[in-house]
């Protein structure tokens, strides 16, 4: 026994730290080490804070620090009380009913200048001079934080009604808030409180203290927490900085000068005036395109100076914002533009979109990043930058014939086999019938690929033409009519035209085609001369265009948008690995590659060895068993001596001296586990020898009883009586091989193949339904059961899986496997126990199953042989099938249902009530045969269109999402 | 009894095999009870007797300073560098990122073969980091190999062997040579990386090893031959990594799945976060459970620990929880001094891997809302 607890605890106790004694004022203890905090801070600080990749705002007490890590004097969280507080008492003398008329509703008239207009109100609410002092409305816009503490004092004094104070608290903090106002962030909110914390939000770390404190409502001891909290700036503001929701408040510095000064903590400044421009701009007048709000540059230093440091000129080499033109010198462009997750942008102008004019700059590295950055950091800078989603251009600034585009039609028109180059934000027309395209009002610039599905009908003043010639219902300009003449296209009479994309016109209403524009070798020149587009090579190869469209690689940025994730999983037996290899043959134009293909071979090979292994055991088993049969007939008929001794040893499942050897080894390797190793060497010394094993009548005779065998799995037949083909050293695994192959993809316990459905005849859908189902790609990750434990611990990654595909054999019903304590279940409890652990599973609360009932083939053969009655919890099964009768004809056996459609019907009827009464909802079912490609094809897409169908299932009643009618209520119970 | 009758019938084995388990069943409960009678006091009660009072914190003690912004999927494990401010943080979207924790950059971003990670690890000399997952293969990366044409960085070893998935490894401190995982497959290993192959196992089929999936290792780090593993069989193990055969001992207590275990730095005790929602201090001198840790819910649904950490005094003891909460414990009166998870910036999912930087100056914390965040003081203190 162990010895007493009490000397256990006495012992534990020495390893704690001893009580802190030489540190901190306010602490009593250190929160994360031995050596008190502020001397690691101190040094933490000291040792980083000249690395310029610090980004964010400086850190200014890093700045101080430069000495040695431990100046006394330095750190200015001087405890102030409330008596030091100039104004508190002031303010507090102003009467309730006043302060109340304060809050919210001015800023959101939205003055030139909301600062002033604040301090003004104060004024006028009965502070006295000092408060304007200390609001000071100088150049630098600077406020003493102490003001904030006033007023935090005044509210903490002045608590009677919570909401009064919350709005105090957010017109407390004038200074920043009505920054807030500016950047248009908080007209719509509603509650004061809400308010308090979307102050706390903005990144002006003065508020958020301040908030903080007044939360807590601390009364005198809350002045010093401020004061402290204001200490804090440098790790506390770096990160509200970053908070990427309010980023149009940035504290720009905390001024190390000003540090001098013991009683007045540093000073922040902020930066208001340019935010005022951030209403102005509402749209942009020559685009005609509507836009949310442009940023702007926050601060703005002599001109052509850094934006941060403003230091330099115009002449120093200077990294730009691509969100808000902001310019940063080298020093300083790290600072201000932090990780850069979304390209060069300003930590401020993360998640914003950039400025369309400096598309073409996008994932164009300047020699000056490559210089401060290591070249894979830059790489992956502009990668985000070009990749991201934020980056890309939104496809509701582009207009084609008067229709803003959707996000599928952008892709279209930028996929085509010819797109229209340098697409930019604004108004353009597009004929669909010739893909002549220009800019709205103007002659046409490009011939772009015909017939794509994009924007509305061409308008006929599209090109804003007045010739009275029309083309394909567009008023045509007076360049183009020009060309057409001396293209010696007959214009008399103002005429319509049709034209194709392959440059052939009719005139409208007729049929005939009477020419070729393009046609003439003159023409193109004249269109060159007039700087008019003629058609690409590439367009008029017009009858690839279908084909191409759907096979082209779809964009990078747009893999990670659309990835529908299937998780396939079943018992170890239920064909997931065939279902997962079937899909990666139909789906995939290349499914395996050579290094695939060469594993997988020879794992059929080892395969087909370790089959040859088991039928040369029962080879032997049976000689044994022969003999043994000879001896005790020969001992039964004692008279009978006819055959001699030697001809005892010889029965039909004896073999030659030669395969004796061979089998002998085999089997040995096969006991010592060994296969594996050895076997490469192996195929080439006895793939000669395994023809003549196959081709003896021993073996033959064996295989004749395999069923025998238990060891023997079923798929052993397909491939021994490939054995000789497949054992020779050139052997090619077909996919048919691959299909029926054991452990392809069992080799870890998880396998994902990505793939998207290729895209359906065009005529069964419409075509933008149609295009936008091949953008998705699905990604069918098989997860093996087995080897990922019973818990489940696991589940919990798959979190974000579209839907969860089941696999069930349905031959099971008869298996039973022995578990490790002797104890033999069926396999099909075994998987029912799987199925209910999985759905029950929280991670799978609301997830969406497919039940996938495999291997239907066999089972129905099995279920002619062997009742289903087997498995204990199928013992209801009372088919009333009407066997047909021997001399009915065929057509009545087309009425009555099979006894194996029955039997899976049973059996899907068991796993949605047993899903039901789990979970309440519906279980989808699908009945597969896993070899045959067209069935697992077809449950795949059933997948998907459940997929489609969950998306849209808010708009439907929830009683109706039944396809299958294998209703609970169609069998008798 | 069972020579006399060398063939019984399999109902007559069960039989027998059913008393046997009772019995073991009986004893083991026994046993536990022992234990309890003897367990006088806790931890907690002892340090009260004796006028301790808990550690209290300022507003500014532990603020987040930094968040680390670059996942795209749930981060599920974290590692800081024993010296250089460096994390390596591994997530589903399938990437592990090794970041320099002062200034946020990212100086790699590997894409990994399998996007199913579950554990990583930075070697001790920083040069190379590990990680595994639902492959069931330890893959190593070495920092400083090129890249390949697509700006990867090659895979510099694979350790495959386990036949479940890895959820946990460390390297052996002061060694980038061998490195301990836990697995899946209820076993931990113990590797060679030169030879990638397997030095020891422990556990598994035939040795007095966990019954269910490892969830978590930990290697002392006073003698690194000692390692202890949580597991799915709400136990802890403490291993000898010289003697694979049997475990040195199995610590008892939990009701839910051990999904953390942390060595406590004099490297005599290691504290365990479960499924239960509580955190276990156990003695491995003794075999004795030194205290719980469980706040009390008003409602009784408490989250589970996910993932702890100890600071360098070992005074305090660091818990994530599923709900986002990340409480800091007062390891000697099991009082809640902190929690995180209420303080501004917290993360806004479940908290999955916390990690104490080897100075213990601050604390990073991994989130399925695919962000880490470090927190640290965050005060300016004058010196008396």
């Amino acid at each position: 026994m162990a010895p007493p607890p009490l000397l256990a605890i006495g012992s534990s106790f020495y390893p704690f730290s001893p009580p802190p004694t030489t540190i901190a004022i306010r602490v009593p203890s250190f929160p994360l080490s031995h050596t008190p905090s502020a001397v690691k801070l101190g040094i933490f600080l000291s040792l980083h804070s000249h690395i310029p990749l610090f980004n964010g705002p400086p850190v200014s007490f890093a700045l101080e620090y430069d000495g040695p890590p431990l100046p006394f004097d330095l750190p200015r969280a001087v405890p102030i009380s409330v008596d030091d507080i100039p104004v508190a008492s002031v303010v507090s003398q102003v009467p309730l009913s006043d302060t109340l008329s304060l809050p919210v509703v001015q800023p959101i008239v939205a003055p030139k200048n909301p600062t002033v207009k604040f301090s003004k109100e104060l004024r006028t609410l009965g502070s006295e001079a000092r408060v304007s002092k200390e609001v000071e409305l100088g150049s630098e816009r600077t406020v003493s934080p102490t003001s904030v503490i006033a007023f935090e004092d005044r509210v903490s004094q002045s608590n009677n009604v919570c909401e009064l104070s919350g709005e105090l608290s957010s017109s407390g903090a004038f200074e920043f808030s009505n920054v807030n106002y500016a950047s248009g962030e908080f007209s719509d909110e509603g509650g004061s409180s809400r308010m308090l914390e979307e102050s706390r939000g903005a990144g002006s770390s003065g508020t958020v203290e301040f908030c903080e404190s007044f939360d807590k409502s601390g009364r005198s001891s809350s002045a010093l927490r401020v004061s402290n909290e204001l200490h804090q700036h440098d790790w506390a503001s770096t990160e509200s900085v970053l908070s990427l929701e309010y980023p149009s408040t940035r504290v720009s510095s905390l001024k190390a000068e000003d540090c001098g000064d013991a009683r007045r903590p540093p000073v922040v400044t902020f930066d208001v005036d340019s935010d005022d421009a951030l209403d102005g701009d509402f749209g942009d007048e020559e685009e005609a395109v509507t836009r949310p709000l442009k940023r702007e540059p926050l601060t703005k230093g002599k001109k052509g100076s850094c934006y941060r440091c403003f230091k330099g000129n115009r002449f120093t080499e200077k990294e730009v914002c691509l969100v808000c033109d902001a310019k940063y010198c080298s020093n300083c462009v790290l600072r201000a533009m932090g990780s850069m997750p979304e390209g060069r942008k300003c930590v401020a102008c993360i998640g914003f979109p950039i400025d369309e004019s400096k598309r073409g700059n996008l994932g164009k590295c300047s020699r000056m990043l490559k210089r401060l950055l290591n070249e894979l950091e830059v790489r992956q800078i502009m990668k985000a930058e070009k990749f991201c989603e934020v980056n890309q251009l939104p496809p509701e600034y582009i207009f084609v014939n008067g229709k803003p585009l959707a996000y599928e039609e952008l892709v279209t028109l930028q996929n085509c086999p010819n797109p229209p180059k340098k697409l930019k934000p604004g108004n353009y027309w597009y004929d669909k019938v010739s893909g002549l395209w220009g800019k709205e009002g103007q002659k046409p610039s490009r011939i772009i690929s015909p017939h794509l599905n994009v924007g509305g009908p061409i308008q006929p003043d599209a090109s804003n033409g007045n010739t009275q010639v029309f083309i394909n219902g567009r008023e045509i300009t007076k360049v183009e009519l020009r060309m057409l003449q001396l293209a010696g296209v007959q214009c008399a009479g103002n005429p319509h035209f049709w034209v194709n994309e392959d440059g052939s016109y009719q005139e409208e209403g007729q049929k005939n085609t009477r020419g070729y524009i393009w046609g003439k070798a003159g023409t193109k020149l004249v269109c060159a001369f007039l700087s008019l587009p003629v058609p690409s090579k590439s367009s008029n190869s017009h009858g690839e265009q279908h084909s191409s469209l759907s096979s082209k690689a779809v964009p990078d940025y747009l893999d990670h948008a659309i990835i529908q994730k299937l998780l396939l999983v079943g018992c170890s037996g239920s064909g997931t690995s065939t279902i997962f290899k079937q899909a990666k043959i139909l789906y995939n134009s290349v499914p395996f590659s050579d290094d695939e293909r060469e594993n997988i071979k020879l794992t059929i090979q080892s395969n087909v060895y370790a089959y040859l292994g088991v039928l040369l055991e029962g080879r032997e088993r049976f000689e044994d068993e022969c003999l043994g049969h000879l001896k005790k007939w020969q001992s039964s008929t004692p008279g009978n001596t006819g055959p001699g001794p030697e001809s005892d040893e010889k029965t039909m499942y004896s073999i030659g001296t030669r395969l004796k050897v061979f089998s002998d080894w085999l089997l040995k390797t096969m006991v010592s586990g060994k296969l594996d190793a050895i076997f490469p060497a192996a195929t080439r010394e006895y793939a000669p020898l395994i023809e003549e094993l196959w081709n003896d009548a021993a073996i033959k005779a064996t295989y004749a009883r395999r069923s025998e065998l238990e060891m023997l799995p079923s798929v052993a037949n397909y491939f021994l009586e490939r054995a000789v083909k497949i054992l020779r050293t050139d052997y090619e695994p077909s996919d048919l091989d691959i299909l029926y192959a054991e452990g392809v993809t069992s080799s870890n316990g998880l396998a994902c193949v990505e793939f998207s459905f290729p895209q359906s005849s065009p005529e069964e859908t419409g075509e933008t339904a149609d295009l936008h189902d091949s953008l998705i790609r699905y990604q069918l990750i098989r997860v093996h059961a087995r080897g990922l434990g019973e818990n489940c611990k696991w589940l919990e990654m798959f979190e974000d899986v579209g839907m969860v595909i089941f696999c069930v054999s349905l031959s099971d019903y008869d298996q039973f496997t022995v578990d490790g304590n002797g104890c033999s279940t069926n396999k099909m409890v075994l998987s029912r126990k799987f199925f209910e652990a999985i759905v029950t599973h929280p991670t799978f609360e609301h997830m969406d199953f497919l039940l996938i009932l495999n291997k239907v083939d066999q089972f129905e053969e099995k279920i002619e042989q062997v009742p289903l009655t087997k498995c204990d919890w199928f013992s209801d099964f009372h088919p009333t099938i009407s066997r047909p009768r021997p001399n009915s004809n065929s057509n009545s056996i087309n009425h009555n249902p099979s006894l194996g459609q029955l039997g899976s019907h049973y059996i899907a009827v068991k796993f949605k009530r047993l899903y039901s009464s789990l979970t309440g909802r519906k279980l989808y079912v699908s009945v597969v045969k896993g070899l045959e490609p067209g069935s697992v094809d077809a449950a795949l897409k059933y997948a998907k269109e459940i997929l489609k169908w969950s998306e849209e299932r808010p708009n439907f009643s929830s009683s109706e999402y039944s396809m299958y009618s294998m209703e609970a209520s169609s069998f008798s119970h | 009894m069972s020579l006399s009758q060398p063939k019984m019938s399999v109902a007559e084995l069960k039989e027998r095999h059913l008393a046997a388990t009772d019995t073991l069943n009986n004893l083991k409960q026994r046993l536990n009870h022992t234990r309890r009678s003897l367990l006088d006091t806790d931890l907690a009660g002892y340090a009260r007797s004796q006028g301790k009072s808990p550690v209290t914190f300022g507003p500014t003690d532990l603020v987040c300073c930094r968040t680390l912004q670059g996942h795209t999927g749930k981060v599920y494990s974290l590692d800081w560098t024993s010296e250089r401010n460096r994390i390596v943080s591994a997530s589903q979207d399938g990437r592990l990122i090794v970041w320099n924790a002062l200034t946020r950059q990212k100086i790699h971003a590997i894409k990994l073969p399998c996007a199913w990670v579950m554990t990583t690890a930075f070697s001790p000399t920083g040069q190379s980091v590990a990680c595994g997952g639902l492959d069931s293969v330890c893959s190593i990366f070495n920092l400083n190999s090129a890249t390949d044409k697509d700006g990867n960085l090659p895979v510099s070893r694979m350790l495959s062997g386990h036949k479940g998935y890895i959820s946990s490894c460390q390297y052996v401190p002061d060694e980038d040579t061998h490195l301990i995982t836990g697995s899946g497959d209820q076993t931990c290993v113990l590797w060679d990386i030169t030879t990638g192959l397997k030095t020891s196992v422990f556990g598994g089929e035939f040795q007095s090893g966990h019954t269910a999936d490892v969830l978590s290792i930990s290697i002392n780090g006073s003698n690194s031959r000692i390692f202890a593993s949580g597991s799915c069989d709400a136990t802890a193990r403490l291993w000898d990594t010289r003697v694979a055969s049997r475990a040195v001992r199995t610590f008892h207590g939990h009701e839910g799945d051990v999904n953390s275990v942390k060595f406590f730095p004099d490297g005599n005790r290691f504290g365990t976060g479960s499924d239960d929602g509580t955190c276990r201090l156990f003695d491995i001198r003794t075999g004795h459970q030194l205290q719980v840790y469980c706040q009390k819910h008003s409602d009784n649904d408490i989250p589970p620990v996910t993932s702890i950490a100890f600071s360098i005094s070992g005074r305090l003891l660091f818990a994530g929880y599923t709900n986002g909460d990340c409480y800091v414990w007062d390891t000697l009166l099991a009082k809640v001094v902190l929690n995180l998870g209420s303080l501004q910036d917290s993360h806004e999912g479940r908290i999955s891997c916390l990690g104490l930087a080897a100075d213990g100056s601050a604390l990073c914390t991994g989130s399925w809302d695919t962000n880490l965040k470090i927190w640290a003081f965050g005060g300016h203190r004058r010196m008396v």
